[in-house]
């Protein structure tokens, strides 16, 4: 017999109804009957209980605390249990299947002739400019360009580039140029390293001589770029010293 | 009387003994030459515009032009000897002699004495020693020292001339042609080219640590020297062909022909 009558007080009321009647229930603005039956539910479904009992101490702590200034409490507070309970089932339902997409012109795009210009204008502008940086950067490692300028003979152009970050500096190709090259040169004076002890005198001797000779250079034309960043001719001459020694390397590790 | 003229003789051949004797034992011992050295020789019959691509490891590489269809490969070989294997593909004749002697460190030098019909293309390169190219009127002529060695073109008359070395001299005597273009770099060393005294060509030649470069008769007012002379750019004539020139620790000097 409790069995049943169990049955039936549950049945009467579901979790659906009981949550969306919670925050009414909450506030005191409910019937009497609605009321028991919410109150039956509460006692014999554990998920609703523990729902009712967080949005108490939601509603207790607002209307409790002092830091919380009261004009920012709303004044229909049915409204915002409302707004709540629309929240939670939203989490709780599925999500309704998507519609498909329509075109962007239907979502209010509805541009004039002036704006739709304006667009394409900035569209050609902006790729015009990603095309200029990446043609620059293709052909940065040639020695004779961008890597080996200063900032004295940059273009207006490429200035502003370089002021929003969207190319290198002068100074910064050429350091990252000196960095390729070197990785280059530790490479291949490694094999040289492995080779060398098979080399006669001769060539040893050229080969250091050489050697020696390439690196009084790179030494001279650094400390003339550290003095004078803007040197071109000077950052010119470093890049193909580098590359002399790079070749004498590669040259001498196929002995 | 007897016993003097006795003494005499016997000091005498006792003397010339000894000398035959230290004669034969230095002889003996003393390395010979023509005996160290190996000799290759070969002839190839040579198409038109035939190209010789040589890469030498040492020794001198001599290559000169000739009225005959066919190239000439004259090689000597010092000891140990290395490995010489001329290959002809499509026109082309192949010598590596690192590639031939890849993983043998100690050998001789080898001295090449190359003969191709004037119009062949030449390019050739060492790691150490000299270089030297006359009579070609090919369409290119290269060479290049990785290090050590002088280069010596003479009587060249090629639309492409490109000559490279590391610590050595360079000299070219030969035409400027019509779009043509020129290159000599060098890092130590004198580069001195003698060009005819009608040539016309732009130029770039950079001397950055001596600042020597001496444009004889071709200096004219459309010369501009720049980074506190340390390059000179310009034109000569109508500027029809490019000579670029770079020394990083020597000087440049153009001799009117």
């Amino acid at each position: 017999m409790v069995r049943l009558e169990f049955d039936l007080l549950f049945e009467e009321m579901n979790c659906e109804e009981c949550q969306e009647h919670i925050s009414q229930y909450l506030d005191g603005e409910i019937e009497v009957e609605l009321s028991s039956n919410i109150r039956t539910h509460l006692s014999v479904c554990a998920e609703c209980a523990k729902l009712y009992e967080d949005f108490s101490v939601i509603l207790e702590s607002c209307r409790d605390t002092n830091i919380i200034p009261s004009e920012i409490v709303p004044p229909n507070s049915q409204a915002l249990w409302c707004r709540i309970n629309n929240l939670i089932e939203s989490e709780i339902k599925p999500e309704p299947p998507e519609e498909p997409k329509k075109g962007w012109l239907s979502h209010g795009w509805n541009l004039t002739f002036s704006q739709a210009g304006a667009a394409v204008i900035a569209v050609a502008l902006i790729s015009s400019l990603l095309t200029i940086v990446g043609i620059r950067n293709y052909f940065a490692p040639s020695g004779e360009d961008f890597t080996s300028r200063s900032s004295a003979s940059q273009t207006t152009f490429e200035k502003v580039l370089s002021k929003i970050g969207l190319a290198d500096t002068p100074q910064q190709a050429r350091e990252r140029r000196i960095r390729e090259q070197q990785a280059a040169i530790d490479y291949w004076t490694k094999r040289v390293q492995e080779r060398r002890g098979q080399w006669d005198v001769k060539m040893r001797d050229a080969f250091d001589r050489n050697l020696h000779l390439i690196d009084e250079s790179v030494s001279e034309y650094t400390i003339i770029l550290q003095e004078n960043p803007d040197d071109d001719l000077t950052g010119e001459m470093l890049d193909t010293v580098l590359n002399d020694k790079m070749d004498l390397l590669r040259e001498f590790s196929d002995l | 009387m007897a016993l003097v003229l006795k003494n005499r003789l016997c000091s005498y051949f006792t003397g010339k003994t000894t000398i035959l004797l230290l004669l034969s034992v230095v002889f003996f011992f003393a390395p010979s030459e023509t005996a160290a050295q190996r000799r290759f020789s070969k002839t190839y019959p040579a198409t038109r515009n035939v190209r010789l691509t040589l890469t030498n490891r040492s020794g001198t590489v001599t290559v000169e032009g000739w009225n005959r269809s066919e190239v000439q490969i004259q090689a000597y070989l010092e000891a140990p000897a290395a490995s010489i294997n001329p290959q002809v593909l499509n026109g082309t004749i192949l010598i590596n002699m690192v590639k031939d002697n890849y993983g043998r460190g100690d050998l001789g030098s080898v001295n090449f004495t190359i003969r191709v019909p004037f119009d062949a293309a030449v390019d050739i390169e060492t790691k150490v020693g000299n270089l030297n190219v006359s009579n070609i009127r090919g369409t290119l002529v290269r060479a290049k020292i990785s290090s050590d060695g002088d280069i010596t073109l003479t009587n060249i008359s090629a639309q492409w001339v490109a000559a490279e070395n590391g610590i050595g001299n360079i000299f070219f005597d030969g035409d400027i042609q019509s779009g043509g273009t020129y290159r000599f770099t060098s890092m130590s060393g004198d580069i001195n080219l003698r060009v005819p005294f009608n040539s016309s060509f732009k130029l770039i030649a950079t001397a950055p640590s001596t600042r020597s470069i001496n444009l004889g008769s071709f200096s004219n007012g459309n010369m501009r020297f720049v980074g506190d002379g340390r390059r000179v750019t310009g034109q000569v004539g109508d500027g029809s062909s490019y000579i670029t020139v770079t020394n990083q620790r020597g000087t440049i000097a153009f001799i009117r022909r």
